[in-house]
């Protein structure tokens, strides 16, 4: 007999409050506002307020810890993009130019299957499911996103690791026409290709998954379409956008963020509110739209889920 | 009037801080965004404060002066107040912690006093004791430089552009002093 036991980030249905709802009810008090101050700028915004179409077919997450979803609106005009802006809000306006047509996967190092694959092909591959994640800034803002797409793990049974594989590296697009801070250079805020990586024991955690959706449509530009790592566990900055290179590797990659400012990022990057930013407290989270905080969990709430990947290890020296 | 158009333009960035949070109500991360606007304006005013001698042959505001120096310190007092009662919720022991570790914190600590006793000492009375601590400002104006740098993940460039305005800022009053001195 096969038992199937619920996992945390699992919860029944009807517990999650459906979207339409909350998008109703803010598009209602910004009616009334509009009616009161009555500009044609307004209407433009209003005009403009996409809701997402249910054009993905996946399992959906059951959400036993019961999160409470951010909306759409939220999850989709807050991005950390540097390619673009340092600016939040203005990611979302300036994404179009991002050219996701006939992307292209590469996965290579030492791998017994390498490939080279369109986008579309490696979807096909993998049965696609919801995900309903925390996702914790390093910043100190945090959301939840229900996620779509499958978990790393199965890409990686599909190309087969060789034992000497340890590491996996991942890397974002470099298009000047896609991205415009990567054509300012020497003023450019980050050195590019957008690096990230992962300890190959923590990629095949079955919570480390690829997105290609959110909200069951497709991956909206400024969240890092097409496709997107998401590991809920650690700070946002780890959950690379816009992947065109998977390589597996033997030693540790250098990470963008860590090569930019190594006292301050490390290459783990675990959630956890016991280490502080150098600069700033992660005791607590300001969840996106909600003037309170509230305290960050250790390993973003899935320590059950990861905690023993790193037992006997100094979180405060591999922060 | 002019006195009209210095609380219109330094009221503004607060009325529209205001009608962002509770009209539009579409302001993501706000105690992030109450920090920006407030510390914002309280930076552009304060420079504005030490740059009116600058402009004194052109357009004499110095009679406007403490009252600008008020506007930029009520901005900076919202800036503490989104600290003591939305980031930390009156946790004083968070707060005390806080400023005694974080350079970041207490670097902006220190500005916010100094603008404070600013604020105190400005009655014709007391500005007549304490105008010489006055010069204080410029301290407290590069502290709230390198708080403000410090506040970013990392520089972009359009932050590039504000520092040359502050630098630029900064070497004409040097320059202003040295010629007064010379004379």
């Amino acid at each position: 007999m096969k038992l199937i036991r619920k996992k945390s980030w699992q919860i029944t249905e009807n517990l999650v409050t459906p979207k339409e709802f909350f998008e109703k009810r803010r598009s209602f008090i910004k009616l009334g506002a509009a009616t009161l101050v009555s500009s044609g700028a307004i209407m433009e915004l209003l005009a403009n307020e996409k809701l997402p179409t249910q054009t993905l077919n996946y399992i959906k997450d059951k959400n036993i810890n019961n999160l409470k979803l951010n909306t759409y609106e939220q999850i989709t005009s807050h991005n950390n993009f540097y390619e673009f802006t340092t600016n939040q809000r203005d990611v979302k306006d300036m994404a179009h130019t991002l050219k996701t047509e006939n992307w292209k996967v590469t996965i290579d190092g030492l791998v017994e299957n390498p490939m080279e694959v369109d986008l579309d092909d490696l979807v096909k591959m993998f049965d696609i499911e919801e995900r309903i994640y925390r996702f914790r800034c390093v910043e100190g803002w945090s959301m939840v996103v229900p996620w779509n797409g499958f978990t790393l793990s199965s890409l990686i049974k599909k190309v087969k690791p060789l034992s000497t594989a340890k590491y996996l590296r991942f890397e974002t697009l470099v298009d000047k026409d896609s991205f415009p801070d990567q054509s300012r250079g020497v003023f450019a805020t980050l050195d590019y290709p957008y690096v990230e990586g992962l300890r190959i024991d923590e990629a095949m955690n079955d919570l480390s998954f690829l997105a290609i959706g959110l909200y069951g449509d497709v991956m909206p530009k400024q969240n890092g379409a097409p496709i997107r790592l998401v590991v809920p566990w650690k700070y946002g900055f780890k959950s690379i956008k816009s992947i065109v290179k998977i390589s597996f590797v033997e030693k540790e990659p250098l990470n963008t963020w860590q090569k930019e400012n190594p006292k301050e990022y490390g290459f783990y990057a675990n959630v956890n509110p016991n280490v502080d930013h150098p600069r700033w407290s992660q005791k607590k989270e300001r969840v996106l739209g909600s003037f309170l905080k509230q305290n960050t969990l250790m390993f973003n709430g899935y320590e059950n889920e990861v905690a023993s990947l790193y037992k006997n290890m100094d979180l405060t020296k591999y922060f | 009037m002019v006195r009209f158009f210095i609380y219109l333009l330094s009221l503004a960035p607060l009325v529209y801080l205001n009608i962002r949070l509770f009209i539009f109500d579409n302001v993501n991360d706000p105690i992030k965004y109450i920090y920006t606007i407030t510390g914002g304006t309280a930076t552009v005013i304060l420079f504005f404060t030490i740059s009116i001698s600058l402009l004194k042959e052109k357009i004499n505001l110095i009679k406007y002066r403490k009252e600008v120096g008020l506007l930029g310190f009520f901005y900076a007092f919202l800036h503490l107040l989104n600290f003591v009662v939305l980031d930390a919720s009156f946790d004083l022991e968070f707060i005390l912690k806080e400023t005694l570790e974080k350079p970041f914190i207490y670097l902006g600590m220190i500005a916010f006093f100094i603008v404070l006793f600013m604020a105190i000492t400005s009655t014709k009375q007391l500005f007549r004791k304490y105008n010489k601590y006055h010069k204080f400002i410029y301290l407290a104006l590069i502290l709230i430089t390198i708080h403000w740098i410090m506040a970013q993940k990392s520089i972009n460039i359009s932050q590039y552009v504000y520092i040359v305005i502050i630098l630029l800022i900064g070497f004409s009053k040097l320059f202003q002093q040295l010629i007064k001195n010379l004379k």
